[in-house]
């Protein structure tokens, strides 16, 4: 080689280092530079998704283990921009199939793809076999229209389906005031599913998906929500809501609320209002429950109970001794209490009654007597012994405290004590009465109305107990009343009497207040009732609002109390009152 | 000085020799880089092919699960209260009023009272990770390991 050609090596030996350094360097400065975090950032970006894993919402059993709310998979139709060929196909499929609104699909379908406009949602809902026409239509137009290169050529291109789980109700609307619904969001909204929405939802868990497979890691499991075994028995909640809807047309009530309780342990074996809901369709809410109709009256609709309440102001008065079942009270038709005349249902005179014919006749006047021997201070302890004016706490969303005037609340009058112990100028909600007149029920012992009944966590189960509110009563006292209300319904023959079981209860009419003072054309008729007597395996409780066909709760309550027992013990395998003596004796 | 000359050069390496020693050598480290490039290649491709079905695995796992959750839903609306209702009708069952139905008791019988839907609960264990170290450590952190914590065991037992 001639050292004439050497400097053209050194030259190039320079030049190819000179770059080498000056790459290097270059590679130093981005690095180092304030750009690189982003830098890294973006790149990151491009090397894996983030993904949110949401776990199956719990499922919610009756006490039986019937499924009353689960999970189905739908699937979400949505478009990628830039993949759709022809968006005026993709919205009249849709449009055929789903009966989506043509005009905002194809909107969306025609939005100009940008780094703001990746995605757009096109329909929800969108079951499997929607799913698999529209998957089918999209092949038959690939083969159909393969050849033509025209750009309006029909094509799905561009569509796309996201599976998910949405909240299902195999029972539609049985029970559905007190399931409450999801909405598609997840969110529970009413009744148990919003009560308990975290736990039924679990904790969803945000986590990196690398593209790359050798970056895989182990997906971390995601725990399953909690799941509910409610206390209802989806085939007592049926009957009551057929004996229900059965009882509004008969009498051409505005609503109606049956509660059926167990008193010894506050299990709520039935809650049926109106009107329901079929929960698969929950975006018909505004449809059915119109204006300010309450989606569940059991635990959320206030009023004024009227004569049931009766049974509370004389177990107080019983209880405290301030009468005597015995005791008599001349009624002269009215009575003056705190400037206010009170006088009876028929505004007659019943002349000399003991307690026993107060309570049959359901006198007014004899019960305001009553509560002015109680005193207001022990009338309103009692009562709030007995959870007027507090909430039940019972699991159910929307609980409504209702309202119980107090003596030194600006609002309460002397005469409110008169008024209030036949159940007017209070406000109750249905199951705060169930929960008071459980005391008397169950021996004294107040229980709160749980809807609960087992919890599972974690593939363990987590049974809840029943528990004693209070004792507002004595045990002697609530006998004494069972005793008095067995005997006042037997002596008056009444409709709500059931063949071969001796049961206790109280009818209730209470007259609505207006802005103009109460209206005696329009009532809340009600009966509260349990049995058997000897030892009560149900409490009833009826509340029909506004009848038509008669005003009285004797006349339209009453026969529903009659109905719901008969199927009760039946269902609850009660036998009648002579054949568990002669089991009893068998043995 | 001749004689050490003529000495060295009858034990030296002819040159084209030496050329092809280096040559040989040359080849040598290619084929070993090679090799290792080649067995690299074939694991990571393992590796890669093992991640990928992972991926697909977790997906057919999700799959799955909504099959089961669909599948309990489709078992329920068959065998809902109206549902139920209806076949009893349809095959003459008509409800029972309470006169007709006689008791009897059962000795040391106990109907429950609610249902019991977790089962017996089973043995739980700690939660562990069920890959081996092995497929996911470094080379170097097994080097690291090795050289830091000698007495830890080679194969490390992983329970799910």
């Amino acid at each position: 080689m001639s050292n004439s050609g050497s400097w053209r090596y050194t030259t190039l030996g320079i030049l190819l280092t000179t770059l080498a350094i000056f790459i290097v360097v270059q590679m130093l400065r981005i690095q180092l530079s304030p750009q690189a975090e982003a830098l890294r950032e973006k790149g990151e970006l491009y090397s894996g998704t983030w993904r949110t894993i949401t776990p199956a919402r719990g499922q919610i059993y009756d006490r039986w283990g019937h499924l009353l709310a689960g999970n189905k998979t739908v699937y979400e139709a949505g478009v990628v921009l830039d993949e759709v060929e022809n968006p005026s196909t993709i919205a009249l499929a849709l449009n055929a199939v789903l009966d989506a609104d043509y005009d905002q699909v194809f909107a969306a379908a025609s939005t100009k793809p940008s780094p703001d406009a990746i995605y757009a949602t096109v329909a929800r809902f969108v079951t499997e076999d929607q799913k698999q026409r529209l998957d089918q239509l999209s092949e038959e137009m690939k083969s159909a229209y393969s050849d033509q290169k025209d750009g309006n050529r029909p094509s799905l291109a561009g569509l796309t389906f996201e599976p998910r789980l949405q909240r299902t109700y195999p029972e539609k609307d049985l029970a559905s005031n007190i399931l409450g619904f999801v909405n598609w969001e997840g969110d529970g909204f009413f009744g148990v599913e919003e009560k308990f929405n975290d736990e039924l939802a679990g904790s969803p868990l945000r986590v990196w998906i690398p593209f790359d497979p050798n970056r895989v890691e182990e997906f971390p499991q995601v725990p399953q929500g909690s799941s509910l075994i409610l206390t209802i028995d989806r085939v007592i909640q049926a009957e009551v809501e057929d004996i229900l809807e059965q009882a509004i047309e008969e009498s051409g009530s505005e609503s109606a609320t049956i509660l059926v309780m167990d008193p010894t342990t506050g299990d709520i074996l039935a809650a049926a209002t109106s009107p329901r809901l079929d929960l698969n369709e929950f975006w018909r809410y505004d449809e059915v429950f119109e204006g300010s109709t309450p989606f569940n009256r059991v635990v959320s609709e206030t009023y004024e109970p009227g004569s049931v309440f009766k049974v509370l102001t004389m177990s107080a008065a019983i209880d405290s001794g301030a009468v005597k079942p015995k005791t008599t009270f001349l009624d002269t038709g009215s009575i003056e209490v705190g400037g206010t005349i009170i006088r009876n249902w028929n505004s007659g005179a019943w002349g000399p009654q003991d307690m026993l014919g107060c309570m049959q006749h359901s006198l007014n006047v004899c019960l305001a007597w009553v509560a002015t021997q109680l005193g207001a201070n022990r009338f309103y302890q009692y009562m709030e012994n007995f959870g007027i004016g507090h909430l039940t706490g019972v699991d159910m969303a929307g609980e409504n405290a209702g309202r119980l005037k107090l003596p030194g609340d600006e609002d309460w009058y002397e005469a409110d004590l008169g008024t209030n112990s036949f159940g007017q100028g209070v406000a109750v909600t249905p199951v705060q009465m169930l929960m008071a007149v459980s005391a008397l029920a169950n021996h004294g012992q107040m229980v709160f109305p749980r809807i609960v009944l087992s919890i599972i966590d974690d593939g363990k189960q987590y049974d809840t107990t029943p528990r004693i509110s209070g004792t507002p009563i004595s045990a002697k006292t609530a006998d004494r009343l069972t005793e008095m209300l067995a005997t006042s319904l037997e002596v008056e023959s009444s409709v709500a009497l059931v063949d071969g079981y001796r049961v206790a209860g109280k009818t209730g009419t209470a007259e609505i207040p207006t802005p103009y003072g109460y209206t005696s054309s329009q009532t809340n008729a009600s009966f509260v009732g349990w049995g058997p007597v000897d030892d009560p395996r149900f409490l009833v409780y009826i509340w029909l609002e506004k009848p038509t066909t008669s005003p009285w709760g004797s006349v339209v309550a009453a026969p529903v109390f009659r109905q719901v027992v008969e199927r009760l013990v039946v269902l609850m395998d009660i036998p009648s009152d002579a054949m568990k003596g002669q089991l009893l004796e068998g043995q | 000085m001749y004689r050490v000359h003529n000495i060295t050069q009858a034990y030296s390496q002819a040159p084209w020799r030496k050329q092809l020693q280096w040559v040989g050598l040359f080849m040598l480290a290619i084929i070993l880089v090679a090799m290792v490039a080649g067995i690299y290649l074939s694991v990571s491709s393992q590796a890669s092919s093992a991640g990928r079905e992972i991926q697909i695995m977790y997906s057919e796992m999700e799959e799955i699960r909504r099959n089961i959750e669909d599948m309990e839903s489709q078992i329920a609306f068959m065998v809902s209260n109206t549902e139920m209702e209806k076949r009893a009708q349809e095959m003459g069952f008509t409800k029972v009023p309470a006169e007709d139905i006689f008791y009897i008791l059962v000795p040391g019988y106990f109907k429950p009272n609610q249902v019991d839907l977790a089962g017996v609960p089973g043995p739980t264990f700690p939660s562990v990770a069920t890959v081996a170290p092995e497929y996911t450590q470094s080379l170097f952190d097994w080097l690291e390991e090795r050289v830091f914590d000698p007495a830890s065991p080679l194969v490390q037992e992983v329970k799910p």
